[in-house]
């Protein structure tokens, strides 16, 4: 069983299975991350196109760098083409995600920019993980520190240690995404 | 009604092949049994019009094979596998797919995916451009089926489809036969009793160029209740009593 | 307590992000595969695609045996050597050979014999008879072209450089005739080659020169009712498909 990095160089050969491999490594968490931002017919062109991309052009995918966030990458590039083709009404945005945000915002952006969040959302750990409840509880729902201590049933240091780490593992992973995305 | 057959029969010489069968069916999943010899695959080339029938009324469907125009809209609707498929071992599977799906008047835009989805769903999808010279007899055999299936056909023959497929290979290959029954008509002729019981949902069974059995598997299977005839199985117990009692009238008669 | 700080880098996989339920990705495996295993017709294919109007027979057309670039190559070789030949010594080789090569080049152009897949194609929406017609015209066609430019480029007459066209048109007829009735592509190319030989030995015989096959405009109704002959055994031979029981 080939590890990523191997796969790649196989389909920058013109090895076809050595894709088919690929794709069914990472396609499902592809489209779990996509599909928070696009509906599921969108998601599925954007994987087809990021997979047809991958086949044309695995040579310049350097080994050694981490191949799922190369894929990302070529993903979330896809999806902005397909949302500048296709309007920003193929975007999936709840009412909530544009609330707040400036008039002028690009949908499309705000669109990508909230994959974004999502992917390095994913950095906290499994739904349900330390980091991520309290992300969720203290961050998005808004609460003190004492409800979320008791809600969590941990002291309100713990709480705090973990908002800690939370953030800098979103800012780890924002900082990185960003470079990945905006680096082509 | 996909196939509508009357005492159609076929001569070669002064062999009768096929000696007068009757045939009606519409969309399902068909099973055509019979020892060797006794003319299933004579019957199954009169229905993918590649042999014309010695006298009989055969229409295919809703089409008559007899003229040029008609047999090739049949053409066009039709899956074919025969019994003895040659291969060009110069070609990979994808192309071989291709190259058939094109000569059943496909239009080009729909053929490679098309062809994608019938090598996927023979379970090639890792051999799609390996070439043919490089496969074993079952992976063959699993390309001839996917240039059959290759065009969503309405009617699909498929003469000993399961030669040289292990046993997996034949549970992913009746679970295909099942989701295209749906909305094709499919007769599988086969000497294995045993694909038929789980697959189709008519079974006939074919000796000396004659129908001598026409129903469900389960009626087949009543047929063999005690009586002591050969078989390891019920349906294979079912097959010996009706070819045993076929052959004892025509003994007597 | 798993580690989250292990650096894993920024948009990776996460193992928990599994594929949501309303997206089909086989359907898309499909797409990407369609793209991918896809074969690009050259512009030749292409070309006969638009001109016979069926881009099958196009295909079936460019994958005849005695058109590929190999076949080709040996036949231009073999007629341009004639060529030389009659420039060195004066006797129109290439009037001689033309009619076998083209012979050879017929039997292998379809058939039972020839085609693996036989009962399959009988089968097909393009029929085999087409299919027939259009690569034996076009390896007639092709050879008849071959011949003529060495013929030209040979010096030879008028009368050589065109008298074996009929001669030609005979010797492939049989060819496909006993290819397609004996199944075999072997057949076709020994019956063809055979009666040219004995043609020309033949006409040597009578009229004292190797070439009177050629240019004995007496022969050519003969010949051409032998070709129509021979036609009518293949047309006969494709219409009933022989099988056994």
């Amino acid at each position: 069983m080939d590890d990523d990095d191997g796969l790649v160089a196989r389909v920058a050969a013109g090895d076809d299975t050595a894709l088919r491999e690929l794709f069914s490594r990472h396609a499902p968490w592809l489209a779990a991350r996509l599909r928070a931002v696009l509906p599921a017919a969108e998601v599925e062109d954007v994987l087809q196109e990021t997979f047809l991309a991958v086949w044309r052009g695995a040579d310049g995918y350097r080994a050694g760098g981490a191949a799922g966030a190369w894929l990302w990458g070529i993903a979330r590039r896809q999806a902005a083409l397909l949302l500048r083709r296709r309007g920003p009404a193929a975007a999936a945005l709840p009412d909530g995600a544009t609330a707040g945000a400036p008039q002028a915002a690009d949908p499309a952006e705000v669109a990508l920019a909230r994959a974004d969040l999502t992917a390095a959302v994913a950095a906290l750990g499994p739904p349900g993980g330390p980091e991520r409840e309290v992300w969720r509880l203290l961050y998005v729902e808004d609460r003190p520190v004492a409800e979320v201590a008791a809600l969590l049933e941990v002291p309100p240091g713990t709480v705090k240690s973990r908002a800690h780490r939370a953030r800098r593992l979103l800012r780890a992973a924002l900082r990185g995404g960003a470079a990945e995305g905006g680096s082509r | 009604m996909n196939i509508d057959i009357t005492d159609l029969t076929r001569r070669f010489g002064r062999t009768q092949a096929v000696a007068g069968v009757d045939l009606r069916t519409g969309a399902g999943v068909f099973g055509l049994l019979g020892p060797n010899g006794a003319g299933k695959t004579s019957l199954l080339r009169m229905m993918a019009t590649v042999l014309p029938p010695t006298s009989g009324r055969l229409r295919l469907l809703g089409r008559d094979p007899g003229s040029y125009g008609p047999r090739r809209e049949i053409r066009r609707r039709l899956g074919y596998l025969p019994q003895n498929l040659g291969y060009y071992p110069g070609f990979t599977v994808a192309e071989f797919v291709e190259y058939f799906a094109l000569l059943k008047d496909m239009p080009p835009g729909q053929v490679p995916r098309a062809v994608a989805a019938a090598v996927g769903q023979v379970g090639l999808g890792d051999k799609a451009r390996a070439k043919l010279r490089t496969l074993s007899g079952g992976m063959l055999r699993r390309a001839g089926i996917a240039q059959a299936i290759v065009n969503g056909p309405e009617l699909l023959l498929l003469d000993e489809p399961t030669a040289g497929l292990d046993p997996e290979q034949r549970v992913a290959f009746r679970a295909l036969l099942r989701d295209l029954g749906q909305r094709a008509t499919v007769i599988v002729s086969t000497h294995l009793v045993e694909d038929v019981g789980a697959a189709c949902t008519e079974v006939a069974l074919m000796d000396a160029g004659k129908l001598v059995f026409q129903g469900t598997p389960d009626e087949l299977i009543a047929r063999g209740e005690g009586t002591g005839a050969a078989g390891d199985a019920p349906l294979e117990r079912g097959y010996s009593a009706v070819l045993a009692a076929a052959r004892s009238t025509t003994a007597a008669a | 307590m798993s580690d989250m700080d292990a650096g894993r880098p920024p948009g990776a996989p996460a193992p928990w992000e599994t594929a949501p339920p309303d997206v089909d990705l086989s359907r898309v495996w499909t797409s990407v595969a369609a793209e991918v295993w896809r074969r690009r017709p050259g512009p030749l294919e292409r070309a006969a695609g638009r001109l016979l109007r069926s881009p099958g027979l196009a295909r079936a057309l460019v994958t005849t045996p005695s058109l590929l670039l190999a076949w080709i190559i040996a036949t231009v070789v073999v007629l341009f050597a004639g060529a030389g030949a009659t420039l060195a010594t004066g006797t129109p080789y290439v009037a001689l050979l033309a009619p076998a090569v083209a012979a050879a080049g017929i039997a292998y152009a379809y058939g039972p014999g020839i085609d693996p897949a036989w009962e399959l194609s009988q089968s097909m929406a393009v029929s085999d008879r087409i299919v027939l017609l259009v690569r034996a015209l076009a390896v007639f066609g092709l050879n008849a072209a071959l011949g003529l430019a060495a013929s030209a480029a040979s010096g030879a007459a008028a009368a050589l450089t065109f008298g074996w066209l009929v001669p030609m048109t005979a010797a492939c007829a049989l060819a496909l005739a006993a290819a397609t009735l004996a199944r075999s592509a072997i057949v076709g190319v020994a019956a063809g080659v055979a009666a040219w030989v004995i043609a020309v030995l033949s006409g040597a015989a009578a009229g004292g020169q190797f070439t009177t096959a050629v240019t004995n405009t007496a022969l050519v109704l003969p010949y051409l009712a032998f070709a129509a002959c021979c036609s009518a055994v293949v047309l006969y031979a494709t219409r009933i498909p022989r099988g056994t029981s």
